[in-house]
């Protein structure tokens, strides 16, 4: 008897190199997010038109994951995965994105508008020469 | 010139320097270094990569909220040339760059201040936890040790290893 096979070994991780390709490139977490999972444009996903293009012409279209599915059990089936449910939980908390990327860097936004042309040389750069306390 | 932000881990990205990635909705990805391009690719999340200064800002290991952060902003106003402006604005980056260094220094002492009576005090429940589970033995004697008695194995009577008495290496015939 050889060893048994253990528990938990695999993680519904397949074909990481071939789904890495820029080619196979879906939508991003923040645009599913911000645009995909807003309840007009989720409608309009999953109900597209026929598309010969698409696998199963674009009628099985799961929005969390950005992915078509062939036929309408393959996509019942993958709601039930695993790989769906880590999807939702990623989905659970905000998308990391540019703007985050810049703020952990230190690098803020000037929420000021462009002031009017007589003013203009004065504004911006007077904030460096206030007083500084410790 | 304006000097990017990486868009993984955060550090800046000089004119001429990096890649950039620009996806179909106009977004531009900077990356400082192929690492940071390559684990953008692995489709990671910065803020879960410990090396990154999104990790260390989000877990509370930098200072997050300071006065001296805020000077560094994107203006996209631009300034006349005004030579006592920026003389001014060049002493004052020194002194804030002097500043800062002084309260990250501070900041660092608090946390790891905070981090010593976390560690002794794991430590002390280490070692209680262990001093339970040890379960002492008596030493064994030395006299019952020593003492070995002889195990006589029983010899079989007849080997197929000896040769003669009927039994060779060879067929056993009846």
């Amino acid at each position: 008897m050889g060893r048994l096979r253990r528990s938990r070994a695999h993680h519904a991780r397949r074909d990481v190199h071939r789904a890495s390709r820029t080619r196979v490139m879906t939508r991003h977490l923040d645009q599913i997010q911000d645009i995909d999972l807003d309840p007009t444009n989720r409608a309009a996903l999953e109900a597209q038109p026929i598309n010969y293009e698409l696998p199963g012409l674009g009628q099985h279209y799961c929005v969390e994951c950005a992915k078509y599915y062939e036929t309408d059990s393959a996509l019942q089936s993958h709601w039930k995965s695993k790989v769906h449910k880590r999807r939702l939980k990623e989905l659970r908390v905000p998308a990391y994105t540019i703007e985050e990327s810049e703020r952990a860097a230190g690098l803020g936004r000037e929420n000021r508008r462009p002031i009017a042309s007589t003013s203009a040389s004065v504004a911006p750069m007077d904030m460096v020469v206030e007083p500084l306390v410790v | 010139m304006r000097i990017e932000k990486c868009y993984f881990c955060s550090t800046n990205v000089y004119p001429g320097h990096g890649s950039a990635f620009v996806r179909n909705d106009a977004k531009v990805f900077r990356f400082c270094t192929s690492k940071c391009h390559k684990n953008f690719k692995m489709k990671r999340n910065p803020r879960k990569v410990r090396w990154t200064k999104a990790f260390r800002k989000a877990a509370g290991k930098e200072m997050t909220i300071d006065s001296t952060i805020e000077f560094e902003k994107r203006r996209n106003v631009p300034v006349r040339y005004d030579r006592d402006l920026i003389q001014t604005t060049v002493k004052a980056m020194k002194r804030v760059g002097e500043i800062r260094a002084r309260r990250e220094r501070a900041f660092f002492k608090h946390r790891m201040a905070a981090a010593r009576e976390k560690q002794k005090a794991h430590r002390k429940r280490a070692l209680d936890g262990a001093k339970l589970d040890v379960k002492l033995h008596l030493p064994t004697s030395a006299e019952s040790s020593q003492t070995k008695t002889k195990i006589l194995v029983p010899v079989k009577a007849n080997s197929a290893l000896i040769q003669g008495d009927g039994h060779s290496m060879g067929m056993e015939t009846d």
